[in-house]
């Protein structure tokens, strides 16, 4: 729960008791590898934390995935529309390593809210840091280069860039599988040198 | 119309978006006011500049105003806002950091704005406004996630089709490159569409 605590401390302070009172809403989900969390179709259910594990978010355009995230350890996911908006998940969320997750379900997320301001403001920071992340990569996807774009997430991910399976990174940065393997001996780079 | 009715009108566009997302008696509304700028601008005023860090959380109570960034010379719009919308640099407000959008107006606008600071204030004297400030931010990152799946998921034609049935208004006011940008249509494929969907009609 360590992992959560400092996650949480980040955007607000958190006394012990503080942190016992939000335990009580979570519950602790562990997947294998392929495994999905949120299929399409379904409505999700929760909210998730990352103990252990590589995890991504993809859609299926034709008979193409299209992957739209990735999240390791110390991260949250979900199908966002689907689980704020309790309709249907255009979304599959899938484990790519055996992983853990501590969840938390909608219901349990308002009941949290509405037990303290606090933590609406702790929802109101953590979604802001969503917002900008979002904004963020929307822009690079924008402004850089295939190669630029492949660089940006090396720098910004860099364990990520060896725990996923490069066909789905290369979907993920919009880069044509071609393309991404002249970029791979970056990947072998990244082991001696800092990347700017 | 005086200019002090006016701002009675703008005030209550305010209190409008407000309710949209979540019950706001008028006791609660009214301190909330001082608070606010009322900022007027001229069309094709640059509001956010790039490399210029945004100090305003603006809703627009007049006007139509777009965001984009440059792409080497190329204008890539990623927003159009018009009256009872949030605009802002995202990332420039929240993190106070020069922005890499610029936010200006297509046609004369005027907006309610926060300053960062004041922003800060509210939440700070008014707890209640943390979840409308969640709910608001929800609603902004879940447009952006459905603008997303919409721009992989669906073709230049759907796209176009889709956003014409929701934003009727829109597409009488948004000169066409902008929208073309924005649905990332060619402008020749944007202008073959338009006439399609008019012979449609006719």
């Amino acid at each position: 729960m360590e992992l959560l605590r400092k996650y949480l401390s980040r955007f607000i302070e958190f006394g012990e008791d503080e942190f016992v009172g939000i335990s009580q809403f979570l519950e602790v989900r562990h997947f294998n590898a392929k495994d999905q969390l949120t299929k399409i179709g379904e409505v999700d259910q929760y909210l998730n934390f990352i103990f252990k594990g590589v995890i991504r978010r993809y859609f299926i355009s034709g008979k193409e995935e299209i992957v739209s995230h990735f999240t390791k350890e110390g991260d949250l996911i979900c199908s966002p529309v689907s689980f704020f908006s309790q309709s249907k998940s255009f979304y599959i969320i899938e484990a790519i390593e055996d992983s853990t997750v501590v969840s938390i379900s909608r219901d349990n997320l308002e009941k949290m809210f509405s037990s303290s301001n606090r933590f609406e403001r702790l929802g109101r920071l953590v979604i802001i840091e969503w917002l900008v992340q979002q904004c963020e990569w929307e822009n690079a996807r924008v402004r850089l280069s295939p190669k630029e774009r492949f660089l940006y997430f090396v720098k910004k991910q860099p364990q990520l860039v060896k725990r996923v399976p490069q066909k789905q990174l290369a979907s993920f940065l919009s880069i044509k599988p071609e393309t991404f393997s002249r970029y791979k001996h970056f990947i072998t780079a990244t082991d001696n040198l800092e990347i700017q | 119309m005086s200019l002090q009715k006016e701002h009675i009108i703008y005030f209550e566009r305010l209190k409008a978006f407000f309710n949209n997302y979540m019950n706001m008696p008028g006791a609660e509304f009214d301190v909330l006011v001082p608070f606010f700028e009322v900022r007027s601008f001229d069309k094709k005023a640059q509001i956010v500049k790039m490399g210029e860090v945004d100090n305003y959380f603006n809703i627009i109570a007049k006007g139509l105003v777009r965001k984009y960034t440059l792409a080497g010379k190329k204008e890539v719009t990623l927003q159009l806002a018009t009256e009872g919308h949030a605009i802002h640099s995202e990332v420039s407000f929240n993190r106070r950091v020069p922005s890499d959008v610029i936010v200006e107006t297509i046609e004369p606008s005027v907006f309610l704005s926060l300053t960062y600071d004041n922003l800060q204030a509210i939440y700070n004297s008014f707890p209640r406004t943390e979840r409308l400030g969640r709910l608001v931010t929800i609603d902004m990152y879940l447009k952006k996630d459905l603008r997303d799946y919409s721009h992989f998921r669906q073709n230049s034609r759907e796209r176009f089709l889709n956003y014409i049935q929701n934003h009727q208004e829109m597409v009488q006011r948004v000169p066409q490159k902008y929208l073309a940008s924005y649905l990332h249509i060619k402008p020749e494929t944007f202008s073959r569409l338009k006439h399609l969907v008019k012979n449609k009609k006719s």
